[in-house]
Order: C-alpha cells, then sequence, then structure tokens
C-alpha cells in the first residue's frame, strides 16, 4: 500500500510535490559537477599560443635554393613581400602527405616552390601545393649555402612535428599528441626541437638523425615527452639544425 | 545449415520467412562460433530463459562505488606524474665548457 503512495516521476508529467526539492539538488549537483570538471580538465591544458595557416598572405611563390637533407629545406634567393632572401624555409606535403620522394632528384636545385605558408613566432613552414603547382625545377644547379657548427649544446625541450607546432594544429599533451607527431614524422614532415630557452636567439630547432639525415624511427618513442640531451648544432642560412644524439638524450622526470 | 533448417528449429516466429534470412548472413558469418553455442542450448533445452530477463543487479552497488572511486584515482595519478615543462632550465654550450676545461 505504502508503495503505490510513494512518489514516482514521470518526464512528461509534473513533478510529485515531494521530489521537488531532491530533484532540484540533484539538478544543481549535476551541473555543478560538470562545470568544475570542465574547469579543471581546463586548467590541465597548456595555452597553445597564436599560430596557424596564414591563407592571409595569400598563396606565396618562393624562388630558392632545394636541399633535401635531413628533411626539404628551402634558402630562399629572390625576396618578396613575406619572405626575405637568406631565409630558411622547411616544407611539408598537403596533410600528411609525403613530399620527400617528388624532390629527391633537386638537390642543390634552383626551385621555384608555390604553397600556404604556416608560422607560430619565428618558426615558420611552406607547405607546398599539391601536383604540378607546386614544385617548378628551374634546371639550374646551383651551391647550398654552407653550415655553421655552433659545437655541442645541452639542452631541455620537446620534439614535435614541425608541421602541427607552426600552427596546422593547437599541439596539446600525451599519448595522442605523441601519435599524432609520430604520423606527421612518418609522412616526411620535420620534427622540431622546442627548447625552453632561446639558442642564439631560435627556440625552435631542426631535428636531424646522428648521420645528418631523417630523424631515426627508433627514436619516436621520445616525441612528444619533456626531454634533457646533449647535441651538436649547425646554423644553415638561419635556421638551426640539432643533430641528435640518441646515447644523450633522456626523458625529463 | 543454421539459415536453411536450424533457425526453424529454435525460433519457431522464423518458420515459413525466408527473405530476411539474406540479411543475417553477414552477422552470421562473424559470430558463427556464438551462433553454434546457441543454437546447441536452446536445441538441447538447456536455456535457462528467465535468467535473460534477470540482469545481476545485485553488483550494481559495489561496482558504482568502485567506479566513482577509481575514476577520480586514475585521473589524479595520471595528472601527478605526467611531466611538467622545465621552464626554467637554461641552454649550456658543452663545447665551450669543454674547451675551458682543457
Amino acid at each position: 500500500m505504502s508503495e503505490k503512495k510513494a512518489p514516482f516521476f514521470v518526464g512528461y508529467l509534473g513533478v510529485p510535490k515531494a521530489l521537488k526539492s531532491f530533484l532540484l539538488k540533484v539538478s544543481l549537483l549535476i551541473f555543478a559537477g560538470f562545470t568544475a570538471g570542465a574547469v579543471l580538465a581546463g586548467a590541465t591544458q597548456d595555452d597553445p599560443g597564436q599560430a596557424g595557416f596564414r591563407f592571409d598572405y595569400e598563396r606565396q611563390t618562393i624562388t630558392a635554393i632545394l636541399e633535401t637533407k635531413p628533411y626539404p629545406l628551402l634558402y630562399v634567393t629572390e625576396s618578396n613581400d613575406r619572405i626575405k632572401a637568406g631565409h630558411t624555409l622547411m616544407l611539408s606535403g598537403q596533410d600528411k602527405t609525403p613530399i620527400m620522394a617528388n624532390l629527391a632528384s633537386l638537390e642543390a636545385n634552383e626551385v621555384k616552390i608555390s604553397g600556404v605558408i604556416l608560422k607560430r613566432g619565428e618558426l615558420d613552414m611552406l607547405q607546398v601545393a599539391g601536383g604540378k603547382r607546386g614544385v617548378e625545377d628551374l634546371k639550374k644547379q646551383s651551391t647550398i649555402p654552407p653550415s655553421e657548427a655552433l659545437g655541442k649544446w645541452r639542452l631541455q625541450g620537446e620534439i614535435c612535428d614541425g608541421k602541427c607546432l607552426a600552427g596546422a594544429m593547437n599541439p596539446g599533451r600525451g599519448l595522442a599528441h605523441k601519435a599524432c607527431a609520430n604520423l606527421c614524422l612518418l609522412a616526411d614532415i620535420p620534427p622540431v626541437f622546442v627548447s625552453t630557452k632561446p639558442i642564439e636567439g631560435n627556440e625552435y630547432l631542426l631535428v636531424a638523425g646522428p648521420d645528418g639525415g631523417p630523424f631515426p624511427r627508433e627514436l619516436y618513442h621520445y616525441v612528444g615527452q619533456f626531454l634533457e640531451l646533449e647535441a651538436d648544432i649547425e646554423k644553415r642560412g638561419d635556421l638551426l639544425v640539432l643533430i641528435i644524439d640518441p646515447a644523450k638524450i633522456k626523458a625529463v622526470e | 545449415m543454421f539459415l536453411t533448417f536450424g533457425i526453424d528449429r529454435i525460433d519457431e516466429d522464423a518458420q515459413g520467412a525466408y527473405v530476411f534470412r539474406l540479411l543475417l548472413i553477414p552477422a552470421i558469418l562473424l559470430i558463427w562460433p556464438l551462433v553454434i553455442w546457441r543454437w546447441f542450448i536452446l536445441e538441447t533445452n538447456r536455456d535457462a530463459w528467465p535468467n535473460r530477463h534477470a540482469p545481476p543487479r545485485h553488483a550494481h552497488f559495489w561496482v558504482a562505488i568502485i567506479f566513482a572511486i577509481a575514476i577520480p584515482a586514475v585521473i589524479i595519478a595520471g595528472l601527478s606524474v605526467r611531466q611538467t615543462w622545465p621552464t626554467s632550465f637554461k641552454p649550456q654550450k658543452l663545447s665551450f665548457l669543454m674547451e675551458q676545461s682543457q
């Protein structure tokens, strides 16, 4: 008998009087819980900063000398409104499309390359337009500017993929960030070391393997972690290149 | 075999209906061991059908308590072991230090 008199909530009917107070408390508790959860989850994330595709620059066409090791680099030879001669620019394909194979035969050639700029502070990159619009071989062999050795350094920071870092995405933290970065690296996108403090004015360094080639896959597990490492640094144009030493790299506690 | 005569033996609603059996082929290919097992259970009258309508609710209270503790514990543990950005570290030029020490 008492069960029949117990108030019972039905969503499409009015709230029973006896349950109104309980319903209000539960609603407020759930609202407060989710709000607190959202604020706490947000507080654990780093500010990704200002970066992105510079579509406002429109498509840029750059005349430059191409170097393909460790990753495709452009030594800009002719200035335009946005990009000055003497600047060294990293390249990537569309999305996560590899680009190395298309450029391998153009080592030290003068080329005209078109695409969209990505930019985060001093770090920039050119996403090369697809098909024949992207790369034009000027059929002129040239000399790659000599690099300048800056010696061996001890650094702390993080290895990211250069494209997401330059603005294609907002780099986060944790496993998803690491997996995304490694997929980018598999697609020939240059890895970039983000230093805690600038070195010779640069806090972003292109990462090369110990042989001067691409970043080795055996070291991909270090991507997306905070690291301490010792490595040689050299300057190519205005870009710093960090020659990784697998024996001198460890995760920061 | 199951779709031609087996289903008629264990489900009287399927008797005389054929077109729908084509629709079952992909799923039966996927879960065929389960189908064979259920066919065996039903054919041999081992099915305790009332149990299908009596989910094990007695465990729900403790499962809810455990989850309420475990989920925040996992999140707190994850946050406490994650790395912090070494903001104060300044790059050190080692070759310069090595030259000085020699």
